[in-house]
């Protein structure tokens, strides 16, 4: 084939201009957000989707806030450019997961993707995003395994089950400390990565730190029984109860046990379903006193002046409070919106290193965290548990000591 | 660990629990034993009893005891109209009316949970009380949950009233009939069209009354229908295709092999026990327990 002078003279030309057009600022950045909008965590997905909802009316809007890019519209550092976010629909499952998140790169476009809720989505959705060099900002996943695989794109500024089961050891010591008897423990997780890590991270803690763990199991997720499992819990009957499960399964377990006429001494989760309001309007009255891990409640209104603010834009739009997980979802969006606008660009890797060079004081979040900053892995450290007590119809913090509000009600039921 | 009173409690359970599987499962296999169509819907069917019960419960504030009977109609109503709107016409399919008819029901399934997110929102409900809800018989330290014993309760009752309907009525002997050979029952005067659009109603109803009393003592969200159908389809199949009986003796089977099952081994793999008989089934006599097909 000949190639002309002009072929070639028009071929740069384009390519010149093709250039020149990439420089110019977007009008709009689009990020991604995968969640399960159908299927067994729908809810999940439609609450989270008014949580970043909420957090892209910050960023786009003017907002008399001490929060990232609430003051002025837009991305100033991309010349006042609109936050736009897509929604795609996982399932649940990882490799719709897989499908989704090269969806969203290839055809939506993003800039980067925010997600997924449940861990094991989170593992494919994160490495697509690293084979296209796409930033992946895991809001509210807590497998302390996904940020241990090396990943160059993947970040996360909340806290993994890791930090929040050293958390509950530290709680158990501290009650010990007090002449509160803890000696046995009952383990009880789903079947899917987050379950298992969880488990296995409270495993190594009792094992360090001297409790008996004294019944571990492992159930099936959205299992249409649960007997069986209750009555091994039942017959261990152990000082502390630790559930880590998704809300039908933590329905269908405090159902049963009332139903096998189990009062547990105590129970203290790994969140997810232990802090979703479906629970508690099912089986509150069985909950007084349970307790759940958490990364935020409300009570947190008196130490961070933005807490109020916030929940009432999020409840205007989704008829509920904030809680540990649309607070994480809210702001994990605002830190990524925040480094997009610091790289001023929509570049997978001047986001990446923008999200690298993140530090952001705990007085700007509206969590009770010291700050976000994150280590090699894409983890933030400074993401400071909390653990919170289900007690006269609302959640209060009553652990670490700098942060609680009250004091432990324990055990929960007595023997 | 393994003592007494947990062996017999599980077993109890398990007992329970199966005789509910089995109502589950009952309609399934009649409306197979009609006509050779799995109605992969069943779930959803299920899913729709339960939140007609909430919906009782919530704006009429009737008891879910009150409702069933209620919800059973609706129930009726829904299956004849499927049968009718949906089922009749795939059947028409000149070339492969199997998987017509799959499809139908299947995209069926997908529509009913559609619409159920759609004006129920994905959020878990539940019914907090009711005359049912929260109590527990205790007999000699096992403890029987009230819900469950109702359910088990009225899955006998179904099963005695499907029994006498079956046998003692001109109904029955038309179902039966239209079972042996829907071609030759046209010739004794016999609507094929009506006695299906009856079975799927009363296939349906079975349901529904069995997601009423669930609805005591499970969450319902749009999803719910899903594990519960994946037994009910167990059930049928190792009672046996077809066989009414068979699936109130398969569901109590499942219910007592699970808890079994879940003794001895890892929760985490307590339907392996059900898989492994059902396995053994399909070797040893492939058409099921009870099936005559």
């Amino acid at each position: 084939m000949r190639i002309s002078r002009r072929a070639i003279l028009i071929g740069s030309t384009a390519s010149v201009f093709a250039s020149g057009l990439r420089a110019q600022q977007p009008a709009e950045v689009v990020i991604g957000i995968t969640y399960p909008f159908s299927g067994a965590n729908a809810q999940i997905g439609v609450d989270a989707q008014h949580a970043f909802n909420t957090a892209v009316d910050i960023i786009n809007n003017d907002h008399d806030l001490d929060l990232p890019l609430a003051k002025g519209t837009g991305l100033p550092g991309l010349g006042g450019a609109k936050v736009r976010l897509v929604a795609a629909d996982h399932q649940g499952d990882p490799q719709k997961g897989r499908a989704e998140a090269e969806r969203l790169i290839t055809q939506e476009k993003v800039a980067a993707i925010a997600g997924t809720y449940q861990s094991a989505v989170a593992v494919t959705v994160s490495e697509t995003c690293e084979r296209y060099e796409t930033p992946f900002m895991s809001v509210d996943n807590s497998s302390p395994s996904l940020h241990r695989r090396g990943l160059k794109f993947f970040f996360r500024a909340a806290a993994h089950d890791e930090m929040f089961s050293t958390a509950m050891f530290d709680f158990f010591d501290a009650l010990k400390k007090k002449g509160k008897k803890i000696e046995t423990l009952s383990l009880f997780h789903e079947d899917t990565i987050f379950g298992t890590d969880s488990s296995n991270a409270q495993l190594k803690l009792a094992n360090e730190r001297g409790y008996k763990v004294v019944s571990n199991i492992k159930y099936r997720a959205n299992s249409p029984s649960l007997t069986a499992e209750v009555e091994q819990l039942k017959a261990a009957d152990a000082d502390v109860l630790m559930p880590s499960s998704y809300t039908t399964d933590s329905i269908l377990l405090v159902k049963t046990m009332s139903e096998l006429g189990y009062k547990p001494k105590a129970i203290v989760a790994q969140d997810a379903g232990f802090s979703e309001k479906a629970l508690y309007d099912a089986a509150g009255d069985k909950l007084e006193g349970s307790i759940s891990r958490g990364s935020f409640s409300l009570d947190l209104a008196t130490k961070r002046a933005s807490v109020g603010k916030i929940n009432a834009l999020y409840k205007a739009r989704s008829g509920k409070d904030l809680n540990d997980l649309t607070a994480r979802e809210f702001m994990g969006l605002l830190v990524l919106a925040d480094a997009i606008d610091r790289a001023k660009s929509i570049e997978g890797e001047k986001i990446r290193a923008a999200l690298a060079a993140t530090d952001l004081p705990g007085e700007r979040t509206i969590l009770p965290w010291k700050r976000i900053k994150f280590d090699e892995s894409g983890q933030n450290n400074d993401a400071d548990p909390v653990l919170l007590q289900w007690s006269g119809g609302k959640f209060v913090t009553i652990f670490p000591e700098q942060a609680a509000i009250a004091e432990a009600i324990w055990p929960m039921n007595k023997a | 660990m393994l003592t007494v009173e947990t062996i017999v409690q599980s077993l109890a359970s398990g007992l329970l629990m199966g005789l509910l599987y089995g109502l589950i499962a009952v309609g399934l296999a009649l409306i197979f034993g009609l006509m050779d169509v799995v109605n992969f819907a069943h779930g959803e069917f299920l899913m729709a009893a339960m939140y007609a019960t909430f919906g009782c419960v919530v704006f009429l504030a009737l008891d879910p005891v009150f409702a069933a009977p209620l919800v059973a109609a609706a129930l009726f109503a829904l299956g004849a109209v499927v049968y009718l709107g949906v089922v009749s016409f795939a059947m028409r399919a000149k070339t492969n009316v199997g998987m017509v008819q799959i499809f139908a029901t299947f995209g069926l399934a997908i529509l009913m949970r559609g619409l159920a997110q759609w004006l129920f929102t994905p959020d878990y409900r539940s019914i907090p009380t009711s005359w049912l809800a929260n109590k527990t018989v205790p007999v000699f330290g096992v403890f029987l949950p009230l819900p469950q014993l109702a359910g088990a309760l009225v899955a006998i009752a179904a099963f005695g009233g499907l029994y006498l309907v079956i046998r003692r009525t001109d109904f029955g002997r038309a179902l039966e009939a239209t079972r042996e050979d829907a071609g030759a029952v046209a010739l004794v005067g016999i609507n094929r069209n009506r006695i299906f659009a009856l079975g799927w109603g009363l296939g349906a109803a079975l349901v529904g009354l069995a997601g009423a009393i669930m609805a005591t003592f499970f969450y319902i969200y749009p999803d719910v229908g899903a594990s519960f159908a994946l037994i009910a389809y167990v059930t049928v199949a190792l009672g046996g295709f077809g066989s009414v009986f068979g699936a109130f003796a398969g569901g109590i089977l499942i219910g007592l092999v699970e808890a079994t099952t879940a003794m001895i081994m890892p929760p985490a793999l307590k339907s392996v026990g059900i898989y492994a008989v059902y396995l053994g089934v399909v070797f040893l006599r492939p058409r099921g327990l009870f099936g005559s097909i």
